[in-house]
């Protein structure tokens, strides 16, 4: 169907519309013409890729700026699909346009997904099929061939030169899977291809770490414009995505690794001093200049920010003392031994940058300025030697970065050693973690550098945490309700077992085992009535396990067993995902099958139950992060410090979130069904905090239950919904045709024309009365308040 | 010192395993005795930074304790003295050996950027020193002995620099310690305030608790039942004074100062209305007439006091009055007037009226 929005006209692929849908368009049109930030969350499976695409690309062929957009999302699978949903809306522009319009858009993934290499693509690991492609695809590489040296190359990747460099591929949209088949036709590397043709497309889909890692960002996003419209879709966890990508855990082994990377460049130096002295001395004249000096002659603002390489690093030269390789190779040997050293303390440290950069000058003479150049350094000098096998390199570039932004970043980071696993751990195994306490700092170049980004996703509430942890401000920041002709989820809350006592997993009463028991009964019983397949979350893999024997003691798992096949989520991925096959077969040959997993755990992430997959979702417990975490401490205390976020309130965000996340698997559009139970006594308290969509569909009386309570409004619910609707009902209330949209745009113009009205005759009457406040000189204060009066019944009228 | 001490006992066994020395790690065996640390599991080990050989404490009390002796290690010639033994602080002896050589030159070369003009001439500075600290720690015979005359003269050229520096450096270094104790004291202190606060929080919703139900106990007054919210956010913003108990009090809240949009009393109240008038405040008193109390008729006394006819809720006087309110309804009509207006009634209409009209007359004939 085809509309407006304002004066934009919008192709949408289906002949019908959601009203969020449409009321989602609206507000991220505002959000665009603003140049601003915005939040906004809609409810899963309402086709949020769809109609952000369509907009989008509708606003990028309308006007003439053609901003480009970055859609970044979390999985594979989600590229793949956004991809996919791209290609149809483009055909359908197509068709109705009438000609193909010059649209180019790519999506980018790893060298492991896109290889073509014949002995590459073979490798299991991501970082080995990396290591190889550099190793063959490489400048220098490229040098050597040309000098008649007999080196390998890919083919491939040298291929991509025969082309003209902004015409590596033609127009359209290219799936992955189109993409390598296109790469195996014209034998050309399809990763360099999206690489390279990312200036020249209009759309790009790929994953935050090429956004939000500041190593990956570095390479493949630097030279994006300023203008784009960033997108983060299931940004739901992107705090904690921007905290990872800044935090590193340094062991004894990466240590070691690390010092043995040391000696391995020390003798490279070596033999590059005796073979080709002049490289060398090359790079030595260009870090005289500065790190970046003048040779790259492109403008100031191309580069973006990067957290581990701040602006004015860039402007400045490398301090003196670590400008000769051999000098750098020796202060680093300093540094991880220093660090070594400190590894064998045998009691938990927690410092902060600067405490930790003065006692590492107190007895290395390692200053704060050479330390801010180790990772560009170690990069240069990398480059130099022309070092192809990267991945040994890896632990020792880890610490370069540590070191660079344990001397950049004063606040905001936190030193934590822990020198064993556990408390009751006796055989020590140090970890020193740098943890990344603000996830605005790896965030913030995104911010600074475009105009306008997008955060969405179905489960994003309280919408107004997420601008003040990433410290931005927005144009909009919107929660959708999901239009429904009839009820077809059932959100409800258990708080007592089938013997009236208050059920909860909080930690003094989780290991009893009346409490255990009515878990038990509540999982029977939903198993009886739900039709296929249950999905049950606990907060933790190990509440889960030890719930689990006890259930067993008590026989309630036979009793399960009789109706559904029981199934349970494990660390290990194959595990689980054998797991998960087993259940979809289960579920839909009608034996029914019941899945435990754990609501931080992969299933709660990223896979769906649609339909007969997931008609019942329970939530055991509350999942609140492991608390006594000395991370997570840092964190809150940071948080409270900085952002003025009180411990609880975080804590019980992040843990309502995630059950929300969990909820949401079920529902994964409007035709699909499901049951959501969450079953503790203190969700009782935290249900402001779901999402708006389920909180409006979970009626008051629904909030205190007990099991058979929640079975039979279940039943109730299970039977109503279980009756076929005619699709007559559905039209006009939760799905719009081109008529119903058009009643609709001109009822929001009526009533803007009115609220514009009211608003001009509001200001007269506030001027009429400030004239007459003049005239009577000062009044109190109370006067105000009228006026608010006054303001308020003009909104309700 | 013919043997280089650089080559750390470490990286020698790493660089050739097997080579003549034993695979166990240089923690566990004292290379001077052979002690080991499964026989001894508080060994300790110490080293001299005349040439950087470790050995165990015990080694060090035997050989040392009667005065300067030999360095036990072959082919080392160093005298030792007890006094210079101490632990070292990195695991690998080359670095140790560097940061002891770095801590000479450092405290001769410790110019700041300051000092000089521009940065690269700080830059040219800064590895200028580091060019000689690599050559004391790595570079061959002559070039060290270069190099420690180059030291010595530097210290002597900018002798007056160095004490200057030397201070300086000494009270940033003492500044920046005192900055860091006092962040950590605040942040301590706020950590501090932050639990009170969450606590005193806590307290006051189990006192707000206690209150109500004492104050329902008691009975008396009326009680008053807030919204839990509503006591919280009044906490928060007069968080200052207003202990947590007088607070509770029904009537003690002070809403007055806040101004918080819609809540606020008004100040002019609306005048009190009276009871619902569903006629609007017509007066049913008869203007025309006056119905007097004794007004009967012989037929009605028959059926005043006939239980046959009485009913609840009527008296005579109803009868009478409605008989007297009917018969002068129609007396301030005039038809032909009506007519003449033309209020659009149809003659039917009218003479239906006016049969009306003369009917009720009819009734009240008797009277």
């Amino acid at each position: 169907m085809e509309f407006n929005i304002e004066d934009l006209p919008v192709l949408f692929p289906y002949p019908r519309i959601y009203p969020e849908q449409y009321a989602y368009m609206v507000d991220l049109k505002k959000t665009l013409d603003a140049g601003g930030n915005c939040v906004l969350e809609m409810p899963s499976g309402t086709g949020k890729t769809v109609t952000l695409l369509a907009l989008i690309v509708a606003y990028q062929q309308h006007y003439p700026s053609h901003r480009k957009l970055i859609y970044c999302s979390r999985t594979m699978s989600e590229i793949e699909k956004a991809l996919v949903e791209l290609k149809e809306l483009m055909k359908f522009r197509a068709e109705r346009l009438g000609y193909e319009e010059e649209f180019r858009g790519l999506g980018l993934t790893s060298r492991k997904n896109l290889c073509l290499h014949p002995s590459v693509k073979r490798e299991k690991s991501g970082s080995v099929v990396d290591a190889r492609c550099r190793s063959l695809t490489a400048g220098f590489v490229k040098e050597k061939k040309e000098k008649g040296e007999n080196v390998d190359v890919c083919i491939y990747h040298d291929n991509l030169d025969n082309l003209e460099p902004h015409n590596l591929i033609p127009n359209g949209i290219w799936t992955l899977d189109g993409l390598l088949k296109y790469g195996e036709q014209h034998k050309q590397c399809p990763y360099f291809t999206a690489r390279r043709m990312m200036q020249f497309c209009n759309v790009i889909i790929y994953s935050y770490h090429y956004l939000l890692d500041p190593k990956i960002a570095e390479r493949v996003s630097k030279d994006l414009s300023k203008d784009c419209i960033v997108v983060f879709d299931e940004a739901h966890n992107i705090d904690n995505v921007c905290i990872e990508s800044l935090s590193t855990d340094i062991t004894e082994d990466s240590l070691r690794k690390a010092t043995r990377g040391a000696q391995n460049l020390e003798t490279k130096i070596n033999e590059m001093r005796e073979s080709d002295q002049q490289k060398l001395q090359d790079e030595y004249e260009k870090l005289v200049e500065g790190l970046r000096g003048a040779d790259d002659g492109r403008q100031e603002d191309s580069f973006m920010a990067n957290p581990t390489l701040p602006d004015d690093l860039l402007k400045e030269a490398v301090p003196g003392n670590i400008r000769r390789a051999e000098h750098f190779v020796g202060f680093l040997r300093r540094f991880i031994e220093y660090l070594k050293t400190r590894m064998k303390v045998r009691q938990v440290i927690s410092e902060t940058p600067p405490s930790f950069l003065a006692h590492l000058k107190e007895y290395t003479f390692i200053e704060k300025k050479p330390l801010r150049f180790c990772a560009e350094r170690l990069t240069s000098l990398v480059r130099t030697l022309e070092l192809t096998n990267i991945e040994d390199y890896q632990p020792l570039q880890e610490v370069a970065t540590f070191a660079t932004l344990v001397a950049t970043y004063e606040k905001g980071f936190l030193l934590i050693l822990e020198p064993y696993e556990s408390d009751t751990a006796e055989v020590p195994n140090p970890v020193l973690h740098f943890t990344c306490l603000d996830a605005a700092i790896a965030i913030k170049p995104v911010f600074d550098r475009f105009s306008s980004v997008i955060i969405t996703s179905g489960t994003i509430s309280p919408l107004e945490m997420y601008p003040k942890m990433l410290d931005f401000t927005t144009v909009v920041q919107e929660s959708y309700s999901m239009t429904l002709a009839r009820k077809s989820f059932q959100p409800m809350i258990v708080t007592r077992g089938s013997d009236q006592a208050a059920i909860s997993t909080g930690f003094q009463v989780r290991n009893e085992p009346s409490v255990v028991r009515n878990y038990g009964n509540l999982l029977t019983e939903f198993s009886r009535i739900t039709p296929d397949g249950m999905v049950v979350f606990f907060p933790s893999y190990l509440y889960m396990e030890s719930i689990i024997s006890m259930w067993q003691g008590m026989g309630i798992l036979d009793e399960v067993w009789k109706y559904k096949l029981i199934l349970v989520e494990t660390p290990d991925a194959q595990e689980t995902s054998l797991a998960l096959e087993t259940y979809r077969t289960a579920c839909a040959n009608g034996r029914g099958a019941v899945l435990l997993c754990v609501a931080r755990g992969k299933v709660s992430e990223g896979i769906d139950f649609d339909h007969q997959y997931g008609r019942t979702v329970l939530c055991i417990g509350v999942p609140f992060q492991y608390t006594e975490s000395r991370i997570l401490k840092a964190r809150l205390e940071f948080l409270r410090e900085t952002y003025r976020i009180r411990e609880n309130d975080f804590l019980s965000f992040d843990a309502m979130r995630h059950a929300a996340q969990c909820l949401g698997r079920v529902l994964r559009g409007k035709d699909d069904y499901g049951l959501m139970i969450l079953a503790d006594r203190r969700f009782q308290k935290k249900r402001g905090q779901l999402p708006k969509w389920i909180n409006q569909a979970m009626a008051e009386k629904d909030t205190n239950l007990s099991t058979d309570m929640a079975v039979s409004l279940a039943r109730k619910f299970l039977t109503d919904i279980m009756q076929d609707v005619e699709t007559t009902v559905v039209e006009g209330v939760s799905t719009w045709s081109i008529e119903d949209l058009r009643q609709h745009q001109a009822k929001m113009a009526d009533e803007t024309i009115k609220a514009l009205t009211a608003a001009r005759e509001k200001q007269l009457e506030d001027e009429a009365m400030a004239e007459g406040r003049r005239a009577e000189g000062a009044e109190s204060d109370y006067e105000m308040d009228e006026d608010d009066e006054a303001e308020l019944m003009a909104l309700d009228g | 010192m013919s043997r280089r001490p650089g080559a750390g006992y470490y990286t020698a066994t790493a660089a050739k395993p097997g080579g003549g020395m034993p695979l166990i790690d240089k923690n566990d065996m004292c290379p001077v005795c052979k002690m080991m640390r499964y026989l001894n599991p508080d060994m300790e080990f110490l080293i001299n930074p005349e040439c950087y050989h470790s050995m165990c404490t015990g080694c060090v009390n035997r050989l040392f304790n009667d005065g300067p002796n030999q360095c036990p290690y072959a082919g080392c010639h160093k005298t030792l003295r007890r006094k210079g033994f101490k632990s070292a602080f990195f695991g690998d002896l080359a670095v140790e050996r560097e940061v002891d050589l770095r801590r000479r030159v450092n405290s001769v070369f410790n110019q700041v950027e300051d000092d000089f003009e521009t940065l690269r001439d700080y830059n040219n500075y800064l590895q200028m020193v580091e060019d000689l600290t690599f050559d004391l720690v790595n570079g061959t015979e002559t070039k060290r002995r270069e190099a420690e005359a180059q030291l010595l003269q530097w210290e002597m050229d900018h002798k007056p620099d160095i004490e200057r520096n030397r201070k300086a450096g000494r009270e940033a270094e003492e500044q920046t310690r005192r900055r860091l104790q006092a962040e950590q004291e605040l942040a301590r202190q706020r950590r501090i305030a932050a639990i009170q606060e969450q606590e005193e929080e806590k307290l006051a919703l189990v006192r707000n608790r206690e209150a109500v139900l004492d104050s329902m106990a008691t009975g008396g007054q009326r009680v008053q039942l807030k919204k839990r919210g509503g006591v919280k956010a009044a906490d928060i913003t007069t968080a200052a004074a207003a202990s947590a108990g007088s607070s509770l009090l029904p009537g003690s809240l002070d809403v007055g100062k806040l101004s918080i949009r819609g809540l606020k009393e008004k100040k002019k109240t609306a005048a009190p209305e009276g009871p619902y008038d569903p006629f609007g405040g017509y007066d049913f008193v008869p203007s025309r007439y006056k119905v007097h109390s004794g007004l009967g008729h012989p037929l009605l006394e028959r059926f005043e006091h006939d239980r046959a006819h009485v009913t609840g809720g009527y008296s005579l006087e109803e009868f009478t009055a409605r008989a007297m309110f009917e018969a002068f309804a129609g007396l301030g009509v005039f038809i032909e007037d009506e007519k003449e207006v033309g209020i659009g009634l149809s003659a039917g209409e009218v003479t239906g009226m006016a049969a009306g009209i003369a009917a009720t007359g009819h009734v009240m004939d008797p009277r």
